[in-house]
């Protein structure tokens, strides 16, 4: 099949999109079990989307591309670009203009009526076009009522559509919120569409800190987001990172945990099988399907609170005891950014004044394995770490002579 | 469900084209310019092709629009229900939408759906009327590119006056924090929002004549030797900036990255934190900072007071 610049399936452009926008080390070759025509097409279409942040690099065992993207001086997320490339037939787009275009005065029309309409006012001008059979037209105005952008009313046997824009909405007076929640909420995406509408979108705004690879996984967090109002149950299949295995799990999905210094996304739900509350990451979900409404949801939701006040990250550690951590920190007089850092970033720990120049961070939480990144975050000041899992202090210690003898420091043993 | 047509840059495209064609006959190569302007890259390839030869049967011969009106398109449930999501968002006090049409619409989520569980503590007061109408200010002088007077406190607590041009407002979903960015006698300031006391709306400036400082940013070079997943988290966590991945061996990988250099504190710890799974190659400063705080604490835990 020739070369299209759109798609029918998500998922592929998905794998490709994050591939080059992550890792971007591999050349062409190295792609595993897609074929090399793939790989080809699916480069020239984010090339065709994204051509600025496209980066090419050569060496002698190929050409390596990869996405590249300082996310603080960029006011829109291009990675969105792909969730609007959807293929579509010529039918699709002839209804979607001609359906939309003859409800617009607010007027109620039967099936037969939009048919008619469609042969009298557009088609007629076209010799030999065709007009769009009956069960088509059907199939477009369930699929449009569907999506809100029409309401239907019987009328004896007979169902008549209108618009459900009687009045106009003010998305104007939204344009600097959809600039900020656009870039900032989880479903951005959304407000990008929304962005799309006008004219003049705002362009307030930058973003620090900000990750936007979380785009990729829309379609799955609206998902999960849907069954979650409506109290469902999901059956989702989930891709090992590592191994491309799939598995299927059904879960009660009860929250979505987010990484602000990743971007890193996790579904947090009862597993049935287990019976269990399990973190899922967003980016291994393939599919999501949505069951039976679930009686017990407070219980599992109260089961997660009870859960969240001892979670220091997403560990899917499920011993049910806690690990008790403590930090002694010693900071200069003019340091007084450090007491305040820990206050800031403590999460569920608690920080204790000992004199004007020390003080400690104390932690009780289900997996203190997962502070080790954040107790690194503190080399240099640390005069005492305790924990009631050895293997923590052990992890630390060991982990510091092995960055001294990187360093070409001294690689003694730690006491 | 977001994957879908209706929301995708060709009916975007064929939207804008006919709302220009309601107006009159279109030269072909306006057609082509709209598609170039609003379009992908090889969009110029397809869609006026689709339209001139009437597969996509929506223009006449004279490249009119057939349709009655300009076109539009209602707003779909999916995006009411997120805008209405939105309105229990505290943040959602800093814009102050027409929340019209969304009366009978049921929220997309709830507040509290999503746990930004490493999020830090002391985020921005956005209930805070005076620090609304601050933010409020400073929109305004953004909108009507007027010039600013702005006092604030700095960190250690003194109070500055600074008369300067707003740039734009920056957030940090990891701080939660909002800052101005503004430049003033060619140097780019970064405020903290919550730090600033009052803003006051100065003269109107010539957009022309405003020049945004370059940042001259550094360069840091990066060994990842790869064990638990290092390689992943270590590239998720950097994946913000602007960087490139080079594998050298089987488990050993070269990253390059460039940041601002007044974030290289923040950037230094965020090294720290994946311990001997990344060593600084360069620049050499850098490393001997880490030298010093990991000969600093190994010297503590050997020798406790």
């Amino acid at each position: 099949m020739a070369y299209q610049e759109l798609i029918k399936h998500f998922e592929r452009i998905r794998s490709y999109m994050r591939e080059f926008y992550v890792y971007g080390f591999r050349s062409r070759d190295q792609y595993g079990e897609k074929s090399a025509r793939s790989y080809d097409n699916e480069r020239r279409r984010i090339e065709s989307w994204l051509g600025g942040y496209l980066s090419f690099h050569q060496d002698p065992s190929g050409k390596r591309v990869f996405l590249s993207v300082d996310s603080r001086v960029i006011p829109r997320n291009p990675l969105y670009k792909a969730f609007k490339a959807k293929s579509f037939t010529n039918t699709d787009i002839l209804l979607h203009f001609y359906l939309l275009d003859l409800l617009a005065d607010g007027n109620l029309c039967s099936v037969r009526e939009l048919i008619d309409g469609m042969q009298d006012h557009y088609l007629s001008r076209f010799p030999g076009a065709v007009s769009p059979d009956e069960s088509t037209v059907r199939k477009k105005l369930k699929e449009y009522e569907r999506l809100g952008l029409l309401r239907s009313e019987k009328h004896g046997q007979e169902l008549r559509y209108q618009r459900t824009d009687d009045t106009p909405f003010p998305l104007e007076s939204w344009t600097d919120a959809l600039a900020f929640f656009s870039e900032e909420d989880p479903l951005g995406v959304i407000g990008s569409f929304l962005m799309d509408r006008q004219e003049e979108p705002s362009d307030l705004f930058r973003f620090k800190h900000h990750y936007i690879l979380h785009a990729l996984d829309s379609d799955v967090l609206c998902e999960l987001l849907l069954a979650m109002e409506a109290h469902r149950t999901v059956e989702l299949t989930v891709r090992n990172v590592h191994s491309s295995r799939e598995v299927r799990r059904t879960v009660c999905p009860l929250k979505i945990y987010i990484s602000t210094q990743s971007g890193r996304q996790y579904l947090l739900g009862h597993a049935y099988m287990g019976g269990q509350l399990v973190f899922v990451r967003l980016d291994a979900i393939r599919t999501v399907k949505a069951g039976a409404v679930e009686p017990q949801y407070e219980t599992y939701l109260a089961a997660q609170q009870a859960l969240d006040g001892h979670l220091w990250g997403v560990s899917g550690n499920t011993r049910r005891t806690l690990d008790h951590l403590e930090m002694t920190i010693r900071y200069a007089p003019w340091e007084e950014y450090i007491p305040q850092r820990l206050q800031r970033e403590k999460r569920h720990g608690s920080v204790q004044i000992l004199d004007e120049q020390t003080c400690r961070f104390t932690a009780d939480v289900y997996d203190a394995m997962e502070l080790l990144p954040w107790l690194r975050t503190f080399i240099g000041r640390i005069v005492e770490l305790r924990c009631s899992d050895p293997a923590v202090v052990e992890r630390f210690q060991q982990d510091l002579e092995r960055m001294a003898a990187l360093y070409g420091g001294d690689a003694r043993a730690v006491q | 469900m977001l994957f879908s047509e209706i929301y995708g840059s060709y009916f975007n495209v064929v939207a804008a084209i006919l709302t220009e064609a309601s107006d009159g006959p279109l030269t072909p190569q306006r057609l082509t310019a709209i598609v170039q302007e609003k379009a992908f890259g090889e969009s110029t390839l397809s869609i006026p092709a689709a339209l001139k030869s009437g597969e996509w049967p929506l223009l006449d011969g004279e490249l009119r629009s057939v349709l009655r009106h300009p076109p539009t398109m209602p707003l779909t449930l999916l995006q009411k229900r997120w805008l209405k999501a939105l309105l229990s968002d505290p943040r959602i006090a800093l814009f102050t939408p027409d929340t019209t049409g969304l009366e009978d619409v049921e929220p997309l989520y709830r507040p509290d759906t999503f746990v930004r569980f490493d999020q830090y503590h002391d985020g921005d007061p956005y209930g805070d009327a005076d620090y609304i109408a601050r933010f409020q200010t400073i929109r305004e002088a953004l909108h009507t590119k007027r010039r600013l007077l702005v006092r604030f406190h700095s960190k250690n607590g003194a109070l500055h006056t600074l008369p300067c041009t707003p740039y734009r407002l920056e957030y940090s979903s990891k701080d939660d924090k909002f800052r101005l960015l503004a430049v003033r006698q060619r140097r780019l300031y970064t405020l903290n929002l919550a730090r600033i006391c009052s803003c006051e709306l100065l003269e109107p400036y010539d957009p022309a004549d405003f020049t945004l400082p370059q940042v001259q940013r550094k360069r840091l070079t990066l060994l990842l030797h790869n064990e638990r997943n290092g390689l992943e988290r270590v590239l998720l966590h950097f994946s913000h900036f602007e960087k490139e991945t080079r594998k050298l061996e089987p488990h050993l990988y070269q990253i390059t990255l460039w940041y601002d250099p007044t974030d290289e504190p923040e950037v230094l710890i965020r090294v720290l934190s994946f311990g001997p799974v990344l060593e600084v190659q360069e620049p050499e400063a850098f490393r001997q900072a880490l030298q010093t705080r990991i000969r600093t604490q190994l010297t503590m835990l050997d020798h406790p007071e």
